[in-house]
């Protein structure tokens, strides 16, 4: 490794390294955002590799968050809110004036930080994505109870108490029951927001491993500000910076071989 | 041992290191002293809080207590006064108080010296003497020194009557259709038998002038609209009003030949009722001769046993509850006010509920969060201030007289100048209701809706709900329990308001209920009777303040009672909602 390279933090330069995948399903375009007045993301442009994890990281409050939200309009709920540029999802600009955000939205899970199971049974909760698409065949319900659950790698632990209230599980099930019901509606895109900060160290070791197994089958992008998780699950990592993409490429190489002083600083553990 | 520290300290001391040292011995200083600790305060909340407990349970064990009292039999005590004459009544309370030299002069020394001893004061007793016919008042006042004897005899009857109130005194004959009996023939059995017959009597009077008599007006009166109807819409002189008013004028006939036999039959059984008369004779002996179905019933009270009691307090209640008042309302039964408080309660909950958590969710969920919708906020918040006699106004002149003397055009035009909602009804007084309690609902929603957290909204919409289904399956559901406390204030408060409602159709006496057996069986532009106002008219606008006592504390307990159950019904609701949510982590 090179001996500390100074950082300039008006050097805007992005660093693009080579990511692996088969083509991109998501691409950002000069993606700028305001919250109001406050200038949240910076021109970020980035392709978002099909079927492969990506991984977001960043020190708190660089925007990875904001990002991650701006991907299946979160942020519409936002008063004041504004953006320059373009998010094209499977070639469509979903901040085109007539884009079906209810239909984009469904075609994206996501995940939050805090596992935010909705007050209703084990199985209402995983079909919640069914019943408001109006779907009432029980057989399907059913179907889609027990594929997701396993899916989510919960079915062996709740198979017995579907009908119970969702908020008697523990921190780590409700987590996963609410990758159960991202995954319910099979949605192309799997968004996941540090899905693992509220855990402890064995409900997060087995969501790494449930990401594991997703793989290939969603497009993941998961947010997380533990760089060994993004290290051990991703295939291609992003590093933001106070609302800037600073390094985007295969994950061993951002690991290994940073380009940015930057990176190589965060990824260090010299800042963050 | 801060001694020292101070001593280390001033080596090196800076004015910055000086004031912190102050500080520090304040502070230790500080801890013993009483003021800071906040005892006293501690106390003055506790006294504050002991005292404020102690007036509301106070308040609602008076209410109880004299409530509960009201309809147990009391003795009857027949008094012996010192000037020869006989006084037969309830005791009903005592008093201290100060005769005046007048009395004094004219009364023996004896009594004189007792109070003088009393400084001046001398105990009295009011009695509730009935006979009001014959008195001229209900009460009389009776001073201790002026008592010679008091005594409880078994055959003192205390007799109530359907007028004039209580009748406290002896039954001398019974007049049974020319046939008199009296003295040791007449038995208690003879009497009672004679008097379900009479009862008997007087019920058939009022079902065939009250439910007959009312059938063949009511259909009298819709045929004559009827025919108007339809003169005010082809003319007078058109073909169909002049076909439509022979039918009608046969029809009218028929019911005015039907309407004069049945008030034959009812004149026919009045003149069979007025042959039997009881004669009664109060304590001084006068007599009085009354028709047997004007008593509601004879009691012996002091010739009673414990369970006899009993069962004539539980009658006693139910014809309270059941039955329609008589005597200027201060007797007899509440269940038109009643029924009247508990519909209209009913009626302004279904109307605030969809009003008020409209709004809310208008203002919580969709209004962007702005100036505006702030002072909208402000605006809803200081309406539930605003005095509720203001909506009376509002009420007499929005719905009775716009919005009501618009449907009396429209539909109605065949009544004028007789208004039907044009006037104060159960319809306008409920929509009143709603109007005033509706910020409540609002505010209560409002915060209800707040609780819901953020993360349940997007977890929602992040699966392709939008927002009414978000709002349906997730938010309103949540925030179910909260929408219910908010509506259980508002009908607290809705079915105890009175000052609007006096405005809007609350009258002293409704002459029919709301719900009745003519179509369309609910009539929602009627006036009604309130409990409320019922214990404001009784109590206070009634001839004898004092007789109208009792009824005013019954009725209170009622009106108490029902918006307590009320609550209890809505807070049973939504503490089974609540469970749902309040399911923790294991
Ligand atoms: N709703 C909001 N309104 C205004 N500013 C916001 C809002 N959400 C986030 N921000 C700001 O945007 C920046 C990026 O936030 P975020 O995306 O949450 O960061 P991260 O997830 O990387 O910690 C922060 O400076 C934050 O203060
Ligand atoms: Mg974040």
């Amino acid at each position: 490794m090179e001996a500390a390279r100074k950082i300039d933090e008006n050097d805007h330069t992005v660093y693009h390294i080579k990511t692996t995948g088969r083509g991109p399903l998501i691409e950002t375009e000069h993606f700028c955002l305001w919250y109001g007045s406050s200038q949240a993301l910076f021109d970020v442009s980035m392709d978002i590799e099909l079927g492969l994890v990506t991984a977001l990281i960043g020190p708190s409050g660089c925007g990875k968050s904001t990002l991650l939200r701006s991907l299946n309009r979160m942020n519409d709920l936002i008063d004041g809110l504004r953006t320059r540029g373009a998010v094209r999802f499977d070639g469509h600009d979903i901040y085109d004036r007539d884009t079906d955000v209810i239909g984009l939205r469904k075609r994206m899970g996501m995940v939050f930080q805090k596992p935010n199971p909705f007050p209703m049974s084990i199985s209402e909760n995983v079909t919640y994505p069914l019943k408001v698409d109006g779907i009432h065949d029980k057989t399907v319900l059913a179907e889609t109870v027990e594929r997701a659950l396993q899916g989510a790698a919960l079915w062996e632990e709740v198979k017995d108490r579907l009908k119970d209230n969702a908020l008697g599980l523990s921190g780590g099930q409700q987590q996963r029951l609410c990758i159960a019901r991202a995954i319910a509606a099979d949605p192309d895109v799997l968004l996941m927001d540090e899905p693992c900060s509220a855990l402890d160290p064995i409900a997060t070791a087995r969501i790494e491993e449930l990401i594991n197994e997703l793989r290939g089958r969603y497009t993941i992008i998961i947010v997380t500000h533990n760089m060994q998780q993004a290290a051990r699950v991703s295939d291609n990592t992003a590093f933001m910076y106070l609302g800037r993409l600073i390094e985007y490429g295969e994950t061993t190489r951002i690991f290994t071989t940073p380009r940015s002083a930057k990176t190589e600083d965060y990824v260090t553990g010299r800042f963050g | 041992m801060y001694k020292s520290i101070t001593f280390a300290l001033t080596r090196t001391a800076t004015a910055a290191d000086q004031t912190a040292e102050a500080v520090k011995y304040i502070r230790r200083k500080g801890r013993s002293d009483l003021s800071a600790r906040g005892e006293p305060f501690l106390w003055g909340l506790g006294g504050a809080l002991a005292f404020g407990m102690l007036m509301i349970f106070g308040f609602l064990a008076l209410i109880v207590w004299n409530g509960l009292v009201t309809f147990y039999p009391k003795p009857v005590q027949v008094v012996t006064l010192s000037d020869g004459t006989l006084l037969a009544g309830e005791p009903s309370r005592s008093e201290v108080y100060k005769p005046g030299p007048q009395v004094l002069e004219h009364l023996d020394e004896p009594a004189r010296q007792a109070i003088a001893a009393e400084h001046g004061y001398a105990r009295r007793t009011l009695f509730r003497t009935g006979n009001f016919d014959l008195y001229n008042e209900d009460f009389r006042w009776a001073s201790d020194f002026s008592i010679v004897s008091v005594a409880e005899p078994a055959d003192v009857y205390f007799i109530e009557r359907i007028e004039w109130g209580p009748f406290v005194g002896f039954i001398r004959s019974l007049n049974l259709k020319g046939e008199t009996v009296s003295g040791a023939a007449l038995t208690r059995q003879i009497l009672e038998e004679a008097h379900r017959r009479a009862v008997q009597r007087r019920e058939l009077i009022r079902e065939i002038e009250r439910e007959e008599i009312g059938a063949v007006n009511h259909r009298l009166n819709s045929e004559r609209l009827k025919l108007k109807r339809i003169a005010l819409k082809q003319g007078e002189n058109s073909d169909t009003y002049r076909q439509a008013a022979a039918e009608s004028l046969a029809l009218q006939e028929t019911l005015q030949g039907r309407y004069h036999d049945l008030a034959r039959d009812a004149q026919a059984v009045k003149a069979e009722d007025a042959q039997y008369t009881v004669t009664l004779a109060e304590i001084g002996g006068r007599g009085k001769t009354i028709p047997l179905s004007q008593v509601v019933r004879f009691t012996l009270p002091n010739d009673m046993s414990f369970f006899e009691k009993i069962r004539l307090y539980l009658s006693r209640w139910l014809e309270f509850l059941t039955d329609e008042p008589r005597e200027a309302n201060a007797e007899g039964g509440v269940m038109p006010a009643l029924f009247g408080t508990f519909v209209m309660t009913v009626l302004m909950a279904l109307a605030v509920a969809p009003f008020g958590v409209m709004a809310a969710l208008y203002l919580r969920e969709y209004a962007k969060q702005g100036k505006l919708v702030s002072v909208v906020r402000i605006c809803v918040n200081n309406l539930a201030g605003v005095p509720s006699i203001v909506y009376g106004v509002f009420g007499l002149g929005f719905f009775a007289y716009i919005c009501g003397g618009t449907i009396d055009r429209l539909f109605f035009p065949e009544r004028l100048p007789n208004p039907v909602f044009g006037t104060g009804g159960l319809l306008w007084a409920s929509l009143t209701l709603a109007l005033l309690t509706v910020p409540v609902v609002i505010v209560a929603t409002e915060e209800a809706l707040a609780a819901v957290p953020q993360s349940m909204r997007e977890g929602s919409l992040a699966c392709g709900a939008s927002r009414w289904q978000t709002i349906k399956y997730i938010v309103l559901p949540r925030a179910l329990p909260g929408i219910m406390t908010g509506l259980i204030l508002a009908m607290a408060r809705g079915a105890g308001e009175v000052a609007p409602l006096m405005l809007v159709g609350v009258v002293k006496l409704a002459p029919e209920l709301p719900l009745d057996g003519f179509f369309p069986y609910i009539h929602l532009e009627r006036s009604f009777m309130h409990l409320g106002f019922h214990i404001f008219d009784v109590g206070f606008q009634s001839r004898n303040s004092e007789a109208g006592k009792p009824m005013v504390f019954v009725t209170t307990l009622l009106l108490i009672s029902l918006v307590a159950f009320l609550n209890a019904t809505a807070i049973v609701i939504r503490n089974r909602l609540k469970r749902r949510f309040l399911i923790g982590h294991f």
